[in-house]
């Protein structure tokens, strides 16, 4: 043991550990830290290092020496035999995925040198650099594939604590793709994407002084009135009144939303899960879905006196539609296996609905969702226009009777931003809800 | 001890009976004995789901009856069994809740039917999961776990139950053979550990007489065993086994009876299933 001393000094273990794949472009940090973990070790020509099955808890960084790594059968290398030289690792069978046990048996076919560094220490420390850490995780991957010829199945290395684990909260996991969101490409093509619409519209209208688009507002023009404190036609970010309009609209959509979502996601599930109940209603159903929301706004003023109901029940209806259609789909959808499976698990048949049918259909119901936010303020608009006092529609039609282009133009953008925030905060609940599908993507990268 | 004892008496099943008249199994009868691994082989489609189905209970029987330790499960009075916690399926493709983790999964059976609290049943899953070399994948999602861990998983999940059977419906069917031969050392390990009845249909002639204790090669549409091979290779057993003289030898004597079948299904132009 006392010929191991020198490579004992950390330094000497730092430069051993740079010559190894996991660790060769590791930092000098953490390099060093690693180093300060290493246990040196002297075995002699013949000894047995470890054998297969046994607990899996040190790794293996070989100095000097040559050690003979044979895996066990069932492991299916394509090499099962491998010697290990200087720079060499084995013994990672802990950072396998499941793995406890070694896979393979090693011996020491000269007298060898080597470090020992406790699996389990190492993980922590590269827990606490989670970037560069998951980088040697990799790292060691590549290795166990490459080098070991270990079928993929079994070369999956655990992850490491950090983003996308356990510890993680959902909402955590929803910061966690947004930060990934803004680190990818993605908002600058976006910003692309509104440069080229934004300057297609100064340059038809303002430059280029197109035909069609004569007596359309310029883009400067709209921005002046939009952001003037004193805007030309009274509509402006500094009016009260502004504001006033996108609440009521909110307000309403809110309203229908939620009632369209509480009766939708019942019917759905309802129409879904029993057949006696699909079969009387669902023909109904299909035969009012659809009419265009227009046709139902004289029976709507006719029904509700109140023109604000009449208003709140145009959009929910055509949310309704979509939200129930697709929920029905979402139980349709549920893999048989699933309820069988719950079946011989002894659920009860309330236990199936509330565990399997729920979550199971959560992922068409958000679809639905989407669909019904987006249709909530299609129809909102459409009513508002024909009836009602306040709100974005309304702002957009009396500003057309009254000739007010640029104020269309900020009705309608308003909307269009005040639509895109709503549909973004039903996705969000949706990954809150449906983490497991989250991660799922995740690990497809998307 | 007669726990898992399950005896098919002379069960026929008619898919359609009023009209086209498929007839699915016919007059079959096998006896399984407690603890025994036995094996159902058949071609695609030759009817042994639909005999897997019935003693599960997802599926009427025409007439004949299934019994299991003295329990009557189903008979031509009460055709369909009820499904539950003592014989528990595991599926072809898998039927672990995505929307569920690991652990989650496997506390689900005890904790719907009330048997453990979850604190206790958590604990226990968590000892089992790590028995079946499962630790540390707990808390993850089936999707972000290899096809051959959440076969595994399955199994665990299965087995918390205690149950006197387990029903396994092809489950390495879509795996390639290198994650299988993985798949049946473990299942052998696990068995080893858990004597429980295991019923395992397959279409996989080496597979069935590497881990069954005895094989029923089924003829093709209508099902009924064709020939029971004994496998008198001793258990345990490892992956040498699959180079033995025996091992060989047992191959021989049934695969031409296996064969036969699989060419009558593919005239009868049977579709998968």
């Amino acid at each position: 043991m006392a010929a191991a001393l020198p490579v004992g000094a950390a330094d000497g273990a730092a430069a051993v550990l740079r010559d190894t794949t996991p660790f060769g472009d590791a930092s000098e940090a953490l390099l060093a830290r690693i180093a300060a973990i290493a246990r040196p070790a002297h075995y002699a020509a013949g000894a047995r290092i470890y054998g297969a099955d046994d607990p899996a808890d040190d790794i293996f960084v070989v100095v000097s020496g040559r050690a003979d790594h044979v895996f066990k059968p069932e492991v299916g290398a394509r090499e099962p035999l491998k010697r290990v030289v200087r720079g060499g690792v084995f013994g990672w069978a802990g950072l396998l995925l499941g793995q406890t046990r070694r896979l393979a048996t090693v011996t020491a076919a000269e007298p060898t040198e080597v470090l020992r560094l406790d699996t389990e220490a190492l993980v922590g420390l590269l827990e606490s650099e989670p970037q560069e850490g998951g980088h040697v995780m990799e790292r060691f991957a590549t290795m166990i594939q490459r080098e070991f010829t270990l079928p993929t199945l079994l070369a999956q290395v655990r992850r490491l604590s950090g983003p996308l684990t356990e510890e993680m909260s959902s909402l955590g996991l929803t910061m966690y793709r947004l930060s990934l969101w803004l680190k990818s490409p993605r908002p600058y093509l976006m910003l692309i994407g509104f440069s080229l619409l934004l300057g297609f519209w100064y340059l038809a209208v303002e430059a280029w002084k197109l035909p069609r688009f004569r007596e359309m507002p310029g883009l400067t023009t709209v921005v002046k009135e939009w952001l003037s404190p004193e805007p030309t036609y009274g509509l402006s970010i500094y009016t009260a009144e502004y504001y006033q309009h996108i609440w009521m609209s909110i307000w309403r959509v809110t309203q229908a939303f939620f009632l369209a979502t509480l009766l939708g996601v019942s019917f759905g599930l309802l129409l879904g899960w029993s057949r006696a109940f699909k079969a009387y209603v669902f023909p109904v159903f299909e035969t009012l879905r659809p009419i265009p929301i227009l046709a139902w706004v004289p029976l709507a003023i006719v029904m509700f006196v109140a023109t604000e109901s009449a208003v709140i029940y145009l959009a929910f209806l055509a949310s309704f539609f979509a939200t129930a259609l697709n929920t029905m789909l979402g139980v349709e959808s549920i893999d048989e296996s699933y309820i069988r499976a719950a079946d011989c698990l002894g659920a009860n048949q309330w236990q199936v609905f509330r565990y399997v049918i729920i979550p199971g259909a959560l992922p068409f119901i958000f679809t639905g969702l989407q669909i019904s936010i987006g249709v909530s303020w299609f129809s909102l608009v459409a009513a508002e226009m024909v009836s009602g006092q306040y709100g974005l529609g309304y702002v957009i039609n009396t500003s057309y009777m009254m000739v007010r282009y640029p104020t269309i133009i900020i009705g309608m953008a308003t909307l269009g931003i005040v639509g895109y925030t709503t549909s973004a905060l039903v996705r969000i609940a949706g990954d809150y809800l449906m983490e497991w599908r989250v991660r799922e993507l995740a690990l497809t990268e998307r | 001890m007669s726990r898992g004892h399950i005896v098919i008496d002379d069960v026929v099943k008619v898919y359609d009976p009023e009209g086209a008249a498929v007839l699915a199994v016919d007059h079959c009868s096998l006896e399984i004995e407690p603890g025994e691994i036995c094996m159902i082989v058949g071609p695609s489609g030759c009817g042994k789901t639909t005999l897997l189905n019935a003693i599960a209970g997802f599926h009427d029987i025409t007439s004949g009856r299934i019994v299991m330790d003295g329990e009557v499960l189903c008979s031509t009075d009460r055709p369909r069994a009820a499904p539950g916690p003592d014989r528990i399926v595991v599926f072809q493709n898998g039927a672990l809740f995505p929307w569920k983790t690991n652990l989650e999964n496997v506390i689900f059976g005890p904790v719907m039917q009330g048997k453990l609290g979850r604190k206790l049943a958590i604990d226990k899953g968590r000892d089992m999961m790590a028995d079946a070399g499962l630790s540390g994948v707990e808390r993850n999602y089936p999707g972000e776990v290899s096809s051959g861990m959440r076969r595994r998983v399955e199994i665990v999940r299965a087995l918390m139950n205690d149950p006197k059977a387990l029903l396994l419906d092809e489950p390495y069917r879509a795996l390639d053979s290198l994650t299988k031969s993985v798949m049946h050392e473990a299942l052998l390990e696990i068995y080893y550990k858990n004597k429980v009845t295991i019923f395992f249909i397959t279409h996989d002639l080496e597979e069935a007489i590497f881990l069954g204790h005895r094989v029923a090669i089924m003829t093709t549409r209508p099902c009924r065993p064709k020939k029971v091979l004994n496998v008198d290779i001793p258990h345990p057993r490892d992956y040498g086994v699959l180079t033995s003289k025996r091992f060989r030898e047992l191959i021989e004597e049934t695969s031409d009876a296996v064969h036969e079948e699989a060419w009558k299904a593919f005239q009868a132009g049977e579709k998968e299933g």
